[in-house]
C-alpha cells in the first residue's frame, strides 16, 4: 500500500477516533440555550483535538520507523492527482455545509448549535476528503 | 465525444530493456513505482510530460509506448 494511501486512512482514522464521540455527545445533550462561550463544550472540543493529533502523531512515528523510504518519497504527478480531486469534492461539502450553517440556520437555530454545526461542516468536508483520496488511491492501484 | 482507452506497451518495453523493474522505471521518471504500476496497469493516465519521459528512456517515439484504441 503507498505511503500517501496509507497517511490518508490514518488521517480518516484519527478523525473518527475524535470527534465521532465528540459529535455523538453534541447530539445527545441540548446545548441551544447554554451560555456562550459554552466552556465544557469548548473544552471537550480541545481534548478530542489534542486527542486527533496523538494519534496522527504515533502513526506517522510509526510510519517514519517502519517504513523510513516510504516517508521520504516526494508526491509525484498522480499523488497531486488525487489529492487536487480529493480536495475538489471536500471543498463542495465545506461550501454547502458554511452556507447551511451561516445562512439558513440562524434563522432557525442559535448559539453554540450554530458553532458546533461549522465544525460538522469543517470535519465531515475533511472525512470526506480523506475517504475520497484513499477510495481513488484503491482504484488506481494495480 | 467518442469512447476509447489508452493502451500501452510498458511491459514489455520493460522486459526487452534488460527485465528494467517498475521502481527503475519510475525513478528514471520521477514518479513512484505504484505511479508506474498504475500506469501500465492502465488505470491511471499519465500526464503528457510523463508519457514523453517513458518513452525517452525506451528510446521510441511516443506512439510506440502509448496507443489510443477506439471503442464501440
Amino acid at each position: 500500500m503507498p505511503y500517501r494511501e496509507k497517511s490518508n486512512l490514518l488521517a480518516l482514522a484519527a478523525m473518527l477516533v475524535a470527534y465521532v464521540p465528540y459529535f455523538a455527545i453534541v447530539a445527545a445533550t441540548p446545548v441551544e440555550s447554554a451560555p456562550m462561550p459554552n466552556l465544557p463544550l469548548l473544552g471537550l472540543f480541545a481534548a478530542v483535538s489534542i486527542l486527533r493529533m496523538f494519534v496522527l502523531g504515533a502513526g506517522y512515528l510509526w510510519f517514519r520507523v517502519r517504513t523510513p523510504d516510504d516517508v521520504r518519497e516526494k508526491a509525484d504527478e498522480r499523488d497531486r492527482d488525487i489529492e487536487r480531486k480529493s480536495m475538489a469534492v471536500a471543498y463542495y461539502v465545506l461550501i454547502f455545509g458554511m452556507i447551511l450553517v451561516a445562512c439558513i440556520m440562524p434563522f432557525t437555530h442559535a448559539g453554540w448549535s450554530i458553532v458546533n454545526a461549522g465544525l460538522f461542516a469543517i470535519v465531515l468536508a475533511e472525512v470526506i476528503r480523506c475517504i475520497v483520496a484513499a477510495w481513488s488511491y484503491r482504484r488506481s492501484a494495480a | 465525444m467518442s469512447g476509447g482507452a489508452i493502451t500501452n506497451q510498458i511491459r514489455t518495453l520493460r522486459f526487452l530493456a534488460g527485465e528494467m523493474s517498475q521502481a527503475e522505471l519510475g525513478q528514471k521518471i520521477g514518479v513512484t513505482r505504484q505511479t508506474i504500476a498504475a500506469i501500465e496497469a492502465g488505470k491511471y493516465s499519465p500526464t503528457l510530460e510523463a508519457a514523453f519521459r517513458i518513452a525517452e528512456v525506451f528510446d521510441k517515439p511516443l506512439d510506440e509506448v502509448f496507443q489510443w484504441v477506439k471503442g464501440g
